[in-house]
Order: C-alpha cells, then structure tokens, then sequence
C-alpha cells in the first residue's frame, strides 16, 4: 500500500516541483519550436550556407546526451563570465536539444509539401518566404503534429534533467524527500504520478489536434 | 516576347535541351508537341525560370530570365502558368487560390481582388465554386481556377504544362474551351500538350520536339499535313491513328 502520508506531508515540495517542471517544460517547448522552425528553413532553404548551418546544428546538437548540453550551460558558461541559475540553464538545455529533433519532424514535414506547390506559388511571382508562410507550412502543420506531440512528450519527461544540476524540478524534489524521508518506492512514484499529469493531458491534446486537422483541409 | 537563343540545359550528364532556338511573339500561340522525355514540358519550365538553363540565352518580356541581377518575382508576376496537377492549394477555398497572389504580390485590395478573381471565375464558368475547396471539384473544374488563378495576375504570357493529361476525357473539353477563348482575346500563349486537335484549331505555329532538339517549327495546317521530319511523320501517324 502506497504510503500516502509522504504525499500529504511534503505537498508543497511537490507542487513547487510540478510547478517549476510545468514552467521549464512550457518555455522550452516554446523556444524550441521556434528554433526549431528556424533550423528546419535554414536546411531546405535554397542557401548553401544556411543549410549548412542548419545541418551543423541538428548532427551536432542531437548527437550529444541531454545532460551535457545543460552542463554546458551551467558549467561551461560561467568560464566565460556568463552565470545562470539552474533552472535557467536546464530550460535553455532542454530547449536547444529539443529544437535539433524539432528541426528534423519539421523538415519532413515541410518536405512532405508537394513539390507543385512550392512551383505554382513561386510562379506566381510569391517569394520564398511567403510561399512558406502561405502556402507550405500551413499544409506541413498537418503533417508535423503527432511527431511533433511526440517531441513535447519527450521534453517533459527530459525536463527531469533540471534535476541533476539542482533545477527545482519535480525530480529534484523527489530525490530531497526521498533523501530526507529515506522512501525511495512510494516518493518516486508520486513523482511519476505528477508527470502523468503533465504528459497524459498533452498526449489527448495532440490527439484531438490531429482529429480536428483532418477535418479540415 | 520570348526567345531562346542556341539555349542548351543538362541534368547532370542528361542533355536536356539541345541548342534550342525559338522565338515567340506578342499574342503568338505556340503549341509544342512531341514524344514523352523530349523536353517540352523543361522547355516551357525554363520561360520562367522554374529551370534554369546551361548555357545560351533566353529573354522573356526584355529580361534575361538568368541574370543574377534581375528579381525573378518581377518577371514572375507577368507569367501565368497552368500545371499538369493543377497544384491549387488545398487548404484555400477557390476564391482564396485567386487572390492570393493579386493581394501579396500586386498589393492589391481584398475588395478588388476578389471582384477580379469573380470576374475570371466567370470566365472560365465556374463562379458558384468561389468557396468550395479544390478537394471537392473535379479535375476539369480545378484546371479552370487554376487557370483564373494565372489570369487574376493579368500576365502578358499564360504557359501550359500539359493542362489536360491528367484530365478525365469527359472534361477535357472544358479546359480546352477556355483556352481557346484565351487564345481568341490574343494572349501569348506557350502550350505544352497531347491534344491535336486543339494544336490544329488554336496554335499559330507548332514546335516539334524530340530527344531536347526542336525537330521542326511550322504554321498548323503545313505540319498536320505535310511534316518535313521522319520522325514527326512517325509520331503523328502513331498519335492520330489509334
């Protein structure tokens, strides 16, 4: 039986933890898919050097583990005079780990577009950019959301990585109850339970998104 | 208005299009004609610039289509083009199609780009559509906005990359209807197409084309009946009696 007197006893522990995974988790989410947007133009946009760039960015950036990338943040930085708090480095991680795979869900999706109609836009005399605007993003949305409910999904649950480095997350919390109280079981299964309620809502979210887009054009 | 000169294009190791030589007037309808893989639809594509060339040079309305220097989208507005697959955006009902590119590309008012896009919506017969979707007309239908979609641009030459092959035969008669009336009101016309009949009725001149070479240029009547080249007498016995 789950002792739920832990849960009780330390709830504002883990609520301020829920609270701080929530926030960390919406900015990221926030950044990355604006970084990522813009990583995805630069791949397939007819520049060799942005593509170049962009491509640096997703092979460099997804092939390095998680934990190193907020490392660099909170440790690498400050050797160059620039000092973050944790949670500050940890969302600024997450978030440019998580736009490398947002960049690619959204180059395919982009590149999913048939080709006539970049050709009929462009003939038409639209530029590049209102031919993305107008024309291809709005028809790669479509086909970007479940991947892309998939990468939020991850985000939150790679959130937990604030706490390695002391983010105030939920897993932060749940190692200082579990340490303070000596209950690993039921402490971290009450974490669990609060990503749950983070995770499950947004995973019925994208469902009824994708739903909803399939009706429409 | 349009003319290639000693204009050759490679796909990598492919030759494309072989010293090609050919002029096109102001209100010229030239049909171009020619087995599959000879390099008509390349041709047309190249008028504006949706290929680039290799080499040679080609002018379009006084613009080198190729020089760095010009701004393509300029050139690109006074070019109507009418695909294969139509390639009307699915996610815009008709009326939004047309008017897209009056409003982001001429700047042109909602008000008055819609009143131009039902203007040519009636022209090509199909004002009741404006707030349908592609999805839910038929192929001939979309060919007509996608045609009313080039000419809300009011451009100086219309291209057409094989507009009824991918039309069922019972409207291709449709699409061709209005492009004859098109031809009528005088508009510079480039036609890549399979339709002969519409090539004899409409075209000024017929351009023949085989393996990226043009084979033979002549008014209607004198290549229908009596074509210089082989291999024009081979494709048009095998396309005219089947």
């Amino acid at each position: 039986m789950l002792r739920y007197s832990i849960l009780f006893d330390h709830w504002d522990m883990y609520l301020q933890g829920f609270t701080n995974t929530l926030k960390a988790s919406v900015l990221a989410l926030i950044g990355s898919l604006a970084i990522g947007i813009i990583i995805a133009i630069f791949r397939i946009a007819p520049i060799r050097p942005l593509n170049w760039l962009g491509a640096a960015y997703v092979e460099f950036i997804r092939n390095i583990p998680l934990v190193l990338i907020v490392f660099v943040f909170f440790v690498g930085l400050p050797a160059v005079g620039i000092r973050l708090d944790p949670f500050t480095a940890g969302t600024l991680g997450l978030m440019v780990y998580t736009a490398a795979f947002i960049a690619e869900v959204i180059r395919s999706g982009i590149l999913a577009v048939p080709k006539g109609q970049m050709e009929a836009a462009r003939s038409s005399g639209l530029t590049y950019l209102q031919t993305m605007r107008y024309i291809i993003l709005p028809q790669a949305i479509k086909i970007v959301i479940p991947p892309l409910g998939n990468q939020f999904i991850n985000l939150v649950k790679n959130s937990s990585v604030l706490g390695v480095i002391a983010g105030f997350d939920l897993m932060y919390f749940g190692d200082l109850i579990s340490s303070e109280t000596f209950v690993t079981f039921d402490v971290y299964i009450f974490v669990a339970l609060f990503y749950l309620v983070l995770t499950i809502p947004l995973s019925l979210g994208v469902g009824y998104l994708e739903r909803r887009l399939a009706k429409t054009r | 208005m349009i003319y290639f000169h000693q204009v050759n294009k490679y796909y990598g190791d492919f030759h494309v299009l072989k010293d090609i030589n050919l002029t096109i007037h102001q209100g010229e309808v030239v049909v171009i004609i020619g087995p599959s893989g000879s390099g008509k639809s390349t041709l047309v594509r190249c008028i504006n610039r949706l290929e680039t060339i290799s080499s040679g040079e080609l002018i379009v309305d006084n613009v080198k289509v190729n020089d760095k220097h010009i701004d393509i989208n300029q050139l690109r507005r006074n070019i109507g083009m009418v695909f294969q697959h139509f390639n009307l955006y699915p996610h815009m009902t008709v009326l939004q199609n047309i008017t897209l590119a009056p409003m982001k590309v001429l700047r042109i008012p909602e008000k008055e780009a819609k009143e131009t896009a039902m203007y040519y919506l009636e022209k090509v017969g199909i004002p009741d559509k404006a707030n349908a979707y592609p999805s839910e007309l038929s192929g001939g239908q979309q060919q007509r906005v996608a045609i009313a979609r080039g000419l809300a641009m009011k451009p100086k030459i219309m291209l057409f990359d094989e507009p009824t092959s991918a039309l069922d035969p019972e409207t291709i008669g449709e699409v061709l209807d209005v492009m004859k009336q098109l031809a009528k009101e005088g508009m510079t016309m480039v036609v890549v197409t399979h339709e002969m009949g519409f090539a004899r009725e409409v075209a000024d001149r017929i351009v023949f084309m085989d393996q990226g070479r043009i084979l033979e240029e002549a008014p209607p009547e004198e290549f229908f009946a009596n074509p210089k080249e082989e291999r024009a007498k081979v494709f048009l016995r095998r396309i005219l009696n089947h």
